[in-house]
């Protein structure tokens, strides 16, 4: 009973709030009192326009919070594991990648590997040079010589 | 060998396999890695000793992978090539280079080199041929 004579009260006030609030008149105090009679349960069907329109706003202010810090630190914890594992992969692949196999014996030693390297470079450069030197010291003039010597002989 | 280089398509690729782990034979492959001023994407290298037929199989090889390659260089010796050097044409981003030498004294040698590089193959053999 009491809940109705609070109801009935409140329903006179609640229906001028509601001119008011459709006027555009209404103060922050008083559609704060609105929003908290029509969340009420058990009130009439007539209010149901209202209670949609205003209830969305308590709707909002009741919407649980979920707090993302646990799910954050979840994520920075996996994202952290899988750079860990993503750069060991990584490493252990690109050591795997350097390598020299001598006489059929593998070696991984980095100095070593690069030692074997420059020597197969300095070969290359070395016949390089071995070829230039070798046309340097062809006399041309001996050369042709030689070549006229052939042609001589026929002539004999 | 993973398929992670554009060697992969090479004919050469079959002389690192057959003879890489062989009795005297020196492999070596390094990624990335700065060797001597040089800055590799790849680098590959054989060297053979007292293996004439090694260095046959190599020149039918790199008769197929010269298709479509610029011969930088070719010797000839009693009619057979001693020294060959393959600009391959690019590969994405990468120069390739083919670098063959056989030298008989004192001693039967040869050596094979691949290299991978992001800097235009001619600097690359610039720098090698200029470090003698």
């Amino acid at each position: 009973m009491k809940i109705r004579l609070q109801h009935k009260m409140k329903f006179e006030e609640a229906n001028r709030l509601i001119e008011r609030y459709y006027e555009g008149l209404t103060s922050g105090e008083e559609e704060k009192k609105l929003q908290q009679f029509l969340a009420q349960p058990g009130l009439p069907e007539r209010y149901e326009p209202e209670q949609a329109l205003l209830g969305y706003f308590n709707h909002k202010k009741e919407k649980k919070h979920i707090s993302l810090i646990p799910y954050k630190r979840w994520a920075s914890t996996a994202a952290v594991v899988v750079l860990v594992l993503v750069g060991s992969q990584v490493f252990f692949i690109q050591n795997q990648r350097n390598y020299a196999y001598v006489d059929g014996k593998k070696i991984t030693n980095v100095h070593e590997i690069k030692s074997q390297a420059l020597a197969s470079l300095s070969d290359i450069a070395l016949s390089t040079d071995e070829v230039e030197e070798g046309f340097k010291n062809i006399n041309d003039n001996e050369l042709v010589e030689q070549q006229l010597d052939v042609f001589s002989g026929l002539e004999k | 060998m993973p398929a992670l280089h554009a060697q992969n398509d090479l004919q050469i690729s079959k002389v690192f396999e057959q003879y890489g782990e062989k009795k005297g034979v020196v492999m070596v492959e390094l990624t990335n890695e700065m060797l001597d001023g040089y800055d590799f994407s790849l680098f590959k290298s054989l060297t053979i000793k007292d293996n004439p037929s090694a260095a046959d199989f190599i020149r039918r090889c790199m008769l197929k992978d010269e298709v479509g390659a610029k011969k930088v260089k070719q010797v000839v010796t009693n009619g057979t090539p001693t020294s060959i050097y393959l600009q391959l044409p690019r590969k994405g981003q990468l120069y390739r280079l083919i670098l063959f030498n056989e030298t008989f004294h004192p001693e039967h040698k040869i050596t094979l080199i691949y290299i991978e590089s992001k800097n235009d193959s001619e600097d690359v053999l610039k720098l090698i041929l200029k470090k003698k």
